[in-house]
């Protein structure tokens, strides 16, 4: 009897798999979310940008996205084990119909309200033009009725998916994402086409509004479909392969996938017009500010809220040492003899931020550093120490070049010799190690071998690089200047690569692992011989010193600073950046940066979509809901962290499945 | 023998309670010392304050005839006593190498630097720190070993939680091994093994040995010496046969009998 009960489901009327109570919720949800964006005046400034010209454009994209996911949503069941869902049918077209035309109702209600009763004196932002949208430029009561019925079209399209197997509805979603992806970056593959010379292709692609042209979209869906339903399944063997291979090999293919997406990543800027530059800039700084976010929320756990006010310090003393403007203090250095005062100072302003508060945790900490961070930012702002940092005027003048404004000299001969003494001290540990080894005073290192040969060969190379860099410092120079995008991107590159490298290298090390233990654990590491105190202020003072490489680079970036670029939100959007990323992962938190900032601008900087620009920061929260609720590890976590926030799923579900694997037993003996 | 931890007047209040009042006993090098109570007598309070997780009120702590009382856990930790807990506890989310290696932290010193540039010292050490943690967990059969290498703590039994916290302690490096409750929620075969196994921590690498423990078969096995504790105060100590029969520890188990003669055996398993 049991058996039967889970084989066939018993025939039902068809509205009794319908939850009222769900649908009749996400229809309001939908409503009212329906309301809100056209309320705000989302709906006007989206409706400028076109995706498919000239069908769709992003206003109603968002307005009908509404009904469509929330009918998907309406009958969505939970998946447990053990508890055999409902077949997809009618009942899931029916839903989803009904949800659609309760919001599309909503929606049209307000309409018709809209328009009997002016609200333009509580609603500034709802327009005469946002009506006209929104009941597609007929009267208000036609218009109600158009948007309750294409709404109710949709919503019964949502619920429809379900019809569809698993496989398909997910090549669909892709489809879908991939014609809004090619949309959104117009103005990028646009300028690459233009250089290249195929501006013929941008013109089958786009239409002059910039929106795709309605076969270009069509050749994308369906490509992206055909890509998913055939290619993706082999792609991800050869991801799985790539898993399998052993640590160094992997190690070895990451790093040269790092060289090349390094070297393709210099050559971009020459591809792309200022505009594009200039974004993939911001983009660069926020990716070096994130990384070293990561190593002090990702790598340590530490929450820490204030983490500006070392993006400032950073900024704060680039300019007081190489401005000739400063108010006080001017040595006027150059870029780079000013940048190891950068670290030291940045270092110093972590251990002093670091030591009161590093003995908090959690809610605590993040409080804590909230405050600093704030402190910080009022000290460069008060007129009590302006004769320092100026005040409310800020320093201009930064790291001058002549008549080019700000700038940074790179001259090579001294990379070289720098290069040259990491090199020699590198080689000479090899060599003694080495040596040591054959006169077997040392047992050999299991898995490594040193011998004598290269090391001497490292010395050697490394004393030629000092003594050549420092007799030619100027055999090849290379000036970035401020003001023009592509020199900065480039320096921006090698200073992220120079981040990316020191998470790499200390997540596998020592230090590393003692960071996620306190991670994991704060007392048991201790019990456990790690010295928390001093990791943690460690952990502070890495990312201390990362983020002051981003605000040296910042303030020569703009060539000014004021205390206002140094806002508590800064602070925020870089951990959000984090967050949305996947903390404790390099790659993930490169992918945030580029996703948020790219498409959606940073606090002050324009993305790609400028009709953003005004609703970013409710964007940035939506965008934080949706992924705490939907994948809280981030877009590309880390394997660890991934499942350190589904454990406690994993736990909920363990009682179900003995019960799963019971019926499965007596189902199969009949 | 000389006295590897000595104890005096040991002293520890929360609030009004007093978890330990006035503890007083030494346990001598290459002991295995069963420390047993009933619930609430304050053993699990007694390694928190010398493992250093609190300080102590009162009283002195001496380790190698050194005061450590009030010194912090990881120090206490470098100068050799490591501890496992009541209550698993783990790095969930490390592999199993990790928690291990994770232990060694504060036998080795290489620094960021190093780390960066990767120099012959720190892959040296880097190399040490695996093959330790890969021996110290082969120490417990094949249980931990192999592919159990890269899993994650969170995906053991409950039993591998158990031994793994014990090889994290003993990667450490200690000279005193506190074991909180080792064998708690362990099948009969399993504490079996595992009492086996503290004989031969003990034999074959040379620890002292704390136990914590309430399966009196265990503490009949395992120990040399019996410490009983009650309301925070030694009530009794010396050999399991003495101490099983010793009427104050009875009574602490079983409560006075309000009516008739007290039993004139021992009830099983005491």
């Amino acid at each position: 009897m049991t058996a039967s009960t889970v084989a066939v489901a018993p025939p039902r009327g068809l509205l009794s798999e319908v939850q009222p109570r769900k649908v009749l919720m996400w229809g309001l949800v939908g409503g009212i979310a329906a309301v809100f964006i056209s309320a705000i005046g989302m709906l006007e400034i989206f409706d400028r940008r076109k995706i498919i010209d000239p069908f769709l454009n992003l206003g109603y994209a968002v307005l009908l996205w509404i009904p469509l996911y929330l009918g998907y949503s309406s009958s969505k069941r939970p998946v447990l084990e053990g508890i055999e869902p409902p077949r997809p049918g009618a009942h899931n077209v029916v839903a989803g119909a009904v949800t659609g035309a309760l919001s599309g109702l909503i929606t049209g209600t307000f309409l018709v309200i809209a328009d009997l009763v002016n609200l333009r004196g509580i609603l500034i932002n709802l327009t005469p033009r946002t009506l006209e949208l929104l009941g597609p430029g007929e009267e208000p009561v036609t218009g109600a009725l158009i948007l309750i019925a294409a709404a109710a079209v949709v919503g019964t399209l949502g619920g429809a998916l379900h019809l569809l197997p698993p496989r398909y509805l997910s090549a669909l979603w892709t489809g879908m994402l991939w014609v809004f992806l090619v949309a959104f970056l117009e103005l990028l593959i646009g300028n690459v086409l233009r250089q290249v010379g195929l501006i013929g292709v941008d013109g089958l692609i786009y239409q002059p509004s910039r929106g795709l042209t309605p076969v270009a979209a069509l050749l994308v869906f369906a490509g992206a479909i055909a890509f998913k339903l055939t290619l993706a399944t082999r792609a991800s063997q050869v991801f799985s392969r790539f898993e399998e291979i052993p640590d160094t090999g992997r190690r070895r293919i990451m790093l040269g996938l790092a060289l090349l997406l390094l070297a393709l990543g210099s050559y971009l800027p020459s591809l792309l017009g200022t505009l594009l530059n200039e974004l993939l800039s911001n983009v660069g700084l926020f990716i070096l500010l994130a990384l070293g976010l990561n190593i002090v929320v990702g790598y340590a756990g530490l929450l820490d809220l204030g983490y500006v006010a070392f993006f400032a310090v950073g900024a704060y003393t680039t300019a007081i040492l190489t401005s000739p403007r400063s108010p006080k203090i001017t040595p006027e250095l150059a870029f780079f003899e000013a940048l190891p005062w950068v670290l030291l100072m940045a270092a110093i302003a972590g251990l002093i931020i670091g030591t009161p508060v590093i003995r908090m945790r959690g809610d605590y900490l993040a409080i804590v550093t909230l405050g600093f961070g704030e402190i910080a930012r009022l000290l460069f702002l008060s007129d009590w120490l302006d004769n320092v940092f100026g005040a409310a005027q800020g320093i201009l003048g930064i790291s001058p070049l002549g008549t080019s404004g700000s700038g940074i000299r790179v001259n090579f001969g001294y990379v070289v010799a720098a290069a040259g003494i990491i090199v020699l001290i590198v080689g000479f540990l090899r060599w003694r190690e080495a040596g040591r080894i054959e006169r077997a005073e040392a047992d050999p290192i299991p898995g490594v071998s040193y011998s004598t040969g290269p090391g001497m060969a490292m010395m050697v190379g490394g004393i030629a690089a000092i003594a050549g860099g420092l007799a030619f410092p100027t055999f090849l120079t290379w000036t970035v200047i401020g003001i023009n995008p592509p020199s900065m991107f480039r320096i921006i590159l090698v200073f992220v690569a120079i981040a990316a490298f020191v998470s790499w290298r200390l997540e596998g090390s020592r230090v590393g692992r003692a960071w996620m233990a306190v991670r994991e654990d704060e007392q048991v590491a201790q019990t456990m011989g790690v010295n928390t105190v001093t990791n943690k202020l460690l952990a502070f003072v890495m990312g201390a010193m990362l983020a002051s490489f981003g605000g040296a680079l910042f303030a020569v970036k703009l060539g000014t600073i004021f205390p206002h670029s140094f806002e508590i939100v800064q602070s925020i959007i870089i951990l959000v950046v984090v967050i949305v990323g996947g903390m404790g992962s390099l790659r993930g938190v490169a992918l945030g940066a580029v996703v948020l900032i790219g498409i959606l601008g940073g606090p002050t900087q324009p993305g790609l979509l400028r009709e953003f620009g005004e609703f970013k920061l409710l964007l940035y929260g939506a965008i934080l809901v949706w992924m705490m609720l939907q994948r809280p590890e981030g877009l590309l976590p880390s394997a660890r962290r991934a499942r350190e926030l589904h454990e406690e799923e994993e736990f909920q579900d363990a009682w179900l499945q003995p019960r799963a694997a019971a019926p499965a037993e007596s189902g199969g003996g009949q | 023998m000389t006295a590897l931890l000595e104890v005096r007047e040991l002293t520890k209040r929360f609030g009004g309670l007093s978890a330990l009042g006035g503890v007083d006993f030494h346990i001598d090098q290459g002991e295995i010392v069963s420390l047993i109570g009933p619930n609430g007598a304050g053993k699990t309070t007694f390694f928190n304050l010398v493992s250093g997780m609190y300080p102590p009120d009162q009283g002195e702590v001496r380790f190698w005839d050194e005061e450590i009382g009030g010194l912090s856990a990881d120090q206490i930790t470098k100068l050799g006593i490591a501890r496992t807990f009541q209550n698993v506890r783990l790095f969930p989310n490390m592999t199993v190498l990790e928690n291990v290696m994770v232990a060694q932290h504060c036998r080795t010193n290489r620094g960021v630097l190093a780390a960066l540039f990767r120099t012959p010292a720190f892959v040296r050490e880097e190399a040490e720190i695996r093959e330790r943690a890969k021996e110290t967990l082969a120490f417990f059969g094949t249980r931990l070993v192999g592919y159990r290498f890269e899993q994650h703590a969170s995906s053991l039994s409950y039993a591998n939680r158990r031994r793994l916290e014990i090889a994290r302690a003993v990667a450490t490096q200690p000279d005193l091994l506190l074991l909180d409750e080792p064998t708690a929620g362990m099948n009969p075969r399993e504490t079996q093994e595992l009492t086996e196994l503290i004989a031969k921590l003990r034999d074959d690498q040379g620890f002292t040995i704390v136990v914590i423990e309430h399966d009196m078969r265990v503490v009949r096995d395992v120990s040399d010496r019996v410490v009983v504790l009650d309301h925070g105060v030694t009530i009794a100590q010396g050999s399991y046969e003495v101490v099983s029969q010793d009427e104050g520890v009875i009574e602490a188990y079983l409560g006075r009998p309000t009516t008739g003669e007290r039993p004139a055996e021992s009830p099983a398993g005491i």
